[in-house]
């Protein structure tokens, strides 16, 4: 266990951002914080970088209080971007990493590194304003871990990135958590949490729904997305039995939303009647799918 | 390197290298240059170009005694004709005819366009004069009685009664005091309001750009505001050394030392205390309105809302400046005294009362009392208040964002 939080209430006057909210993150694990806009996450994240006190309840890192302990073993990449419009990218960067404690000889190394890891060679010496978005995202994810923190934050790393530069960073975050560095990150991209997360929680207006393993969490709903290709009609499977939703594709690929897995078995007899059947496929729900379930729940 | 000093240092880099603090350094070396050769290139844009002025003399006495030839005018002493005509073609400048009018000189000043206030005060100023000689000759006086009349100035000798009371500066003194102190007020006028500028402007451009976020991982609050507060105010003392130090070399080796000659009677009339007293309220206050400036900078959301937040502070300093101002016909009104008190604006005041008037020696103390309380008082709410409206991003005015803080941080 590294980083715990125990009851964290974030209340202002008659407002509660964060109520009594559960989690621990274990080292070298990458931890997805999830939810809508409000829900909470950046005052969390700023509860856990002591930049907000918290109201109730306990943050610890190792056992111990997470503002006992130094600031330079924390990494912070903020949801909206922010590195010095005015300063060189290099410069940018040994400026981060020396206001860390470190040496510019002990920064040289890792900056060449990540300069060339990130494809940022020829912006070395260019001033961050002119950066186009992708850039200065690498730049500044940069900025925010080229100290080498054991523990790293990262609010929505991935908004407003190309597929290409989206790959390159999800890339990164698996090197650095592959170095044992310890990550918190929040997206409103659920396959990006899905393709990264070990453990997660899902956070609805300040409330905790779910905190665990992302296998826990899916298992909650068991495997009852059904894909089949099929020239059934929509009445015809909307039909079958369990069946609670059905959505046409294109490609007579239909996907089926059952009550329990069990129904699966009937449904196979019912489509291939004893013949061969292209696709039938049953798995867990994706996670978009339950966070548009838990979190979308009596929104739309 | 510790952190406090890594933010000093790269604030302190990026200010002194910007575009800014370069011009406006080179600015006014540029405008004191200007001021310390003002003769130089007065003659080099203006010269041999003295106005010509053609002077009838219809009395007896020897007028060129009096009207002397100086750089700007020279006098021609012609018989009355065809002056207006001379004055149409711009031969002369203006013409004066001088006659008697019953034992006292009259004068009549021609000139073919108006002529400038200056000039008109100059010429009024020589022919009194001559006016004052002129009567005297009128009265067949020798020329020791001459004399005695022209140097009767009374022997004045200064005494108060009151013993808690400084003794009485003379008037010379007083001047200086004047001069010297209005020349602090516009130093202190001058770097407030562009340091006060610079810092709100920085915090505020922290702020909005989001940096500050990623700063504040890293360092307390408290370290980066006093960072920001002690990096500004090197930069500050930067330019003002670099400035001073010019004027002092523009002072020593130019005009062959003359002015040097001027300045250091000047400063000989002035007491060591008064210079330690000049000293501790041009950086208190210096150091107020950057705390100032950095609290007001972490209240808004984007650099283009600074302008607006720093407003009072900006009329909080122009009033010191006005009162100042005033100070230098009479330093000695109510206005003043009440200025001198207030810590806001005795930075520029209290210097001026100091130099150019006779108080208590109690007088001074209280109002640098008072200046360090505020300074201190309001370092220590600003640091508080600067953790919670640092990260908080709100709209609206100055009132209503400091409310959006504290609502939300409570």
């Amino acid at each position: 266990m590294v980083l715990q939080l125990k009851d964290v209430t974030k209340r202002y006057r008659d407002f509660v951002a964060v109520n009594r909210l559960n989690f621990t993150i274990e080292k070298g694990e990458i931890f997805g914080l999830i939810g809508q806009n409000g829900a909470g996450k950046t005052t969390t994240f700023r509860m856990i970088l002591d930049l907000q006190d918290t109201t109730e309840g306990t943050i610890t890192w190792d056992g111990q209080p997470i503002k006992s302990v130094s600031r330079d073993f924390l990494g912070y990449l903020p949801e909206e971007r922010g590195i010095f419009p005015q300063m060189k990218v290099e410069e940018q960067l040994y400026f981060f990493g020396e206001l860390h404690g470190m040496d510019k000889s002990e920064l040289k190394k890792d900056i060449d590194f990540w300069i060339e890891r990130f494809d940022l060679e020829e912006k070395r010496n260019v001033k961050a304003e002119t950066l186009s978005k992708g850039n200065k995202q690498k730049v500044q994810l940069i900025a925010s871990f080229i100290h080498k923190p054991a523990f790293l934050i990262l609010d929505e790393p991935f908004s407003g990135l190309d597929p290409v530069n989206m790959e390159l960073l999800k890339n990164a975050i698996l090197y650095l958590r592959d170095q044992g560095m310890t990550i918190l990150f929040s997206s409103h991209q659920m396959d990006n949490v899905e393709e990264l997360c070990d453990h997660l929680c899902l956070l609805k207006r300040g409330e905790s729904l779910f905190s665990g393993s992302l296998l826990d969490l899916k298992k909650q709903y068991g495997k009852t997305k059904l894909t089949v290709r099929t020239d059934k009609s929509f009445e015809v499977l909307s039909n079958y039995p369990g069946v609670n939703h059905v959505k046409m594709e294109r490609d007579s690929q239909a996907v089926l939303t059952l009550e329990d897995e069990k129904y699966a078995p009937e449904i196979f007899d019912l489509l291939s009647n004893g013949n061969y059947i292209e696709k039938f496929s049953l798995d867990y729900l994706s996670l978009h799918e339950i966070f548009k379930e838990k979190v979308g729940a009596g929104l739309v | 390197m510790s952190k406090f000093k890594v933010l000093i240092k790269k604030l302190y880099k990026q200010k002194i290298s910007s575009k800014s603090f370069i011009l406006t350094t080179l600015l006014y070396l540029a405008v004191l240059s200007g001021f310390m050769f003002w003769s130089e290139i007065k003659d080099l844009i203006f010269s041999g170009d003295a106005d010509t002025v053609a002077v009838v003399n219809e009395t007896d006495f020897d007028i060129a005694q009096v009207l002397l030839d100086t750089d700007d005018v020279e006098y021609v002493y012609v018989d009355s004709g065809n002056i207006a005509d001379k004055l149409k073609d711009g031969d002369y400048y203006a013409a004066f005819t001088l006659s008697d009018a019953d034992g006292k000189l009259a004068a009549k000043i021609e000139s073919y366009d108006p002529l400038p206030l200056n000039d008109q005060k100059d010429f009024q100023s020589a022919l009194s004069q001559a006016g004052q000689l002129y009567a005297m000759s009128q009265m067949e006086l020798s020329p020791e009685q001459q004399q005695l009349l022209l140097s009767s100035e009374p022997v004045i000798t200064l005494n108060s009664l009151n013993e808690t009371a400084n003794d009485g500066k003379s008037a010379e003194e007083k001047m200086a005091g004047v001069w010297v102190s209005y020349a602090i007020g516009i130093i202190i006028y001058i770097f407030v309001a562009s340091y006060l500028s610079m810092i709100t402007t920085d915090v505020a451009s922290e702020k909005g750009s989001r940096a500050l976020e990623m700063l504040l991982v890293s360092v307390k609050p408290e370290v980066h505001f006093r960072s920001k507060i002690v990096g500004v105010f090197l930069v500050a003392l930067t330019q003002f050394v670099i400035l001073f130090g010019v004027l002092l070399l523009l002072l020593r080796f130019t005009d062959g030392g003359n002015k040097w000659s001027v300045v250091t009677d000047l400063l000989n009339s002035l007491s060591i205390s008064y210079f330690l007293y000049i000293v501790g309220f041009l950086f208190l206050t210096i150091f107020m309105y950057l705390i100032i400036g950095a609290l007001f900078g972490s209240l808004v959301s984007k650099v283009e809302e600074a302008g607006q937040v720093m407003m009072p502070a900006m009329m909080l300093t122009l009033v010191g400046f006005y009162v100042m101002l005033t100070g230098m016909g009479n330093p000695d009104t109510m206005l003043i005294k009440v200025f001198s008190y207030i810590p806001f604006t005795s930075g520029m005041v209290m210097p001026m009362r100091l130099g150019a008037t006779d108080m208590s020696a109690i007088e001074p103390i209280i109002s640098f009392v008072l200046l360090i309380a505020t300074v201190l008082t309001l370092y220590f709410m600003s640091l508080s208040f600067y953790k919670r409206s640092v990260l908080t991003y709100s709209s609206g005015g100055i009132i209503e964002k400091m409310k959006t803080v504290f609502k939300v941080t409570t």
